[in-house]
């Protein structure tokens, strides 16, 4: 007669309803990466005929502490430290492994969720949980060093793509030039972090030793780029591109829109609130001090829907860069 | 003149020593209003201030100002002296008037 063990897979249960006071980036992370993409799949298993002494000296060789029983993808059991110690004390440590493996087991799905794991390493305190297919094959164990490791990959990949930044690029005319691209979320009415864009952007203008005159020109779009997200969009994306001679800064947002983009770009005009103006801006002259410190300026806009700016200020590439 | 040359003068306390405190102040704007800051040309400036906030030391560094005195004695949020920091912004306050600092720092920098 085999054994089979009782296994519980986690069920599918709605997210946590504190869940949104995690950052977004870790969220979505957690949500998107399967158990597969965590776990280990290159399993040191043992039939279900090797003896507890045997499991044992596994552990020992191979640095871990639960070991899964299983034949041809089969999963019985497993066997942890807990079971090694009492079968040590109980003095049957030469029996075979499936009369003492731990049978009554919580396991995981393979396409499940990590947010999934996570709560279950939360619920349940294990160190580990087997990890089954929909065929219900053993097809890996995961444990909490596995979704550190795999955060700390993800998060570094994600923090690059949310950077973006390449420097020393060849374009397609093969002219080398300096290249850096990054984007930035701007939310509305965040007051606290407007305008670090734009010192980031200065920042990395001044490390490359382009003209200073240039730096304050680039530096100027791109603050009052920004201070306009924060203060009269409803949230929106600052990007900048270096290449081929021209800055680019874009400030794109996806409403409110505005009516008269002509009366907006002119001198004074402003619908900022008392609020706004008691913080130093809002005096109507950040699309036309754009226009000013530009080469080239465009502004699209649509009531009820977003707005699109974009200054282009050429620039020289500092020798040796 | 240097901006802890204009804090004795304004006698100002220095909270940030930032990059900008030993070069040679060569102009001098006295503004509330950070758009009309955001407007002016001149290099290594000094800004004089009634406005405490963390966007005055933002403005101030894309702008290249070589310090920010805040007048009238305002009381600083706690994060100014901290956003200075990041930026390497000099920052003074003092509690002479914004229009009586703006006489005693251009007749130092003027001497009859």
């Amino acid at each position: 007669m085999s054994t089979a063990p009782q296994t519980t897979a986690a069920p599918e249960t709605k997210p946590d309803a504190d869940a949104g006071s995690e950052p977004l980036v870790l969220l979505e992370l957690i949500q998107r990466l399967k158990v597969r993409d965590v776990m280990t799949s290159q399993l040191t298993t043992v039939p279900r005929s090797s003896t507890m002494r045997q499991v044992q000296e596994l552990m020992r060789q191979k640095k871990i502490s639960g070991v899964p029983v299983e034949e041809d993808g089969r999963f019985f059991g497993l066997v942890s430290i807990d079971d090694i110690i009492r079968a040590l004390g109980g003095g049957y440590i030469s029996d075979p492994c499936s009369r003492h493996m731990t049978t009554k087991l919580v396991v995981l799905e393979d396409d499940m969720p990590l947010s999934f794991a996570l709560r279950y390493f939360d619920r349940y305190h294990y160190g580990r949980f087997p990890v089954l297919n929909r065929d219900q094959r053993l097809v890996g164990i995961i444990c909490q060093r596995d979704i550190n490791r795999a955060l700390l990959v993800e998060l570094t990949h994600e923090l690059n793509r949310l950077e973006n930044v390449k420097v020393h690029a060849v374009d397609k005319e093969g002219n080398y030039s300096i290249y850096v691209l990054r984007e930035f979320p701007i939310c509305k009415y965040d007051f606290e972090n407007a305008g670090k864009a734009a010192n980031q952007i200065k920042q990395v203008l001044q490390e490359k030793k382009f003209p200073p005159k240039v730096i304050r020109r680039i530096a100027v779009a791109a603050y009052e780029l920004e201070i306009n997200l924060c203060v009269h969009s409803d949230g929106g994306v600052l990007s900048w591109l270096i290449s081929n001679g021209r800055a680019e800064i874009v400030a794109r947002d996806a409403g409110p829109g505005i009516e008269d983009v002509v009366w907006a770009c002119q001198d004074g005009t402003s619908t900022a609130n008392e609020w706004i103006r008691s913080l130093g801006f809002g005096a109507g002259m950040g699309l036309a001090n754009v226009k000013r410190v530009s080469d080239e300026f465009e502004i699209t806009s649509k009531k009820g829907s977003g707005t699109t700016v974009k200054s282009v200020i050429y620039v020289d590439v500092p020798a040796g860069t | 003149m240097t901006m802890i040359e204009v804090a004795e003068v304004l006698k100002a306390e220095v909270l940030v020593k930032g990059e900008g405190v030993h070069k040679a102040i060569r102009h001098v704007v006295a503004s509330d209003l950070m758009s009309d800051v955001l407007l002016v040309d001149e290099e290594d400036m000094l800004l004089l201030t009634s406005l405490a906030s963390d966007q005055v030391l933002r403005t101030a560094q894309i702008v290249g100002a070589v310090g920010v005195v805040v007048v009238n004695g305002k009381p600083l949020p706690s994060s100014m002296v901290n956003v200075a920091n990041d930026l390497h912004m000099s920052l003074a306050t003092c509690k002479v008037s914004k229009y009586d600092a703006c006489v005693a720092v251009h007749a130092a920098l003027n001497p009859a």
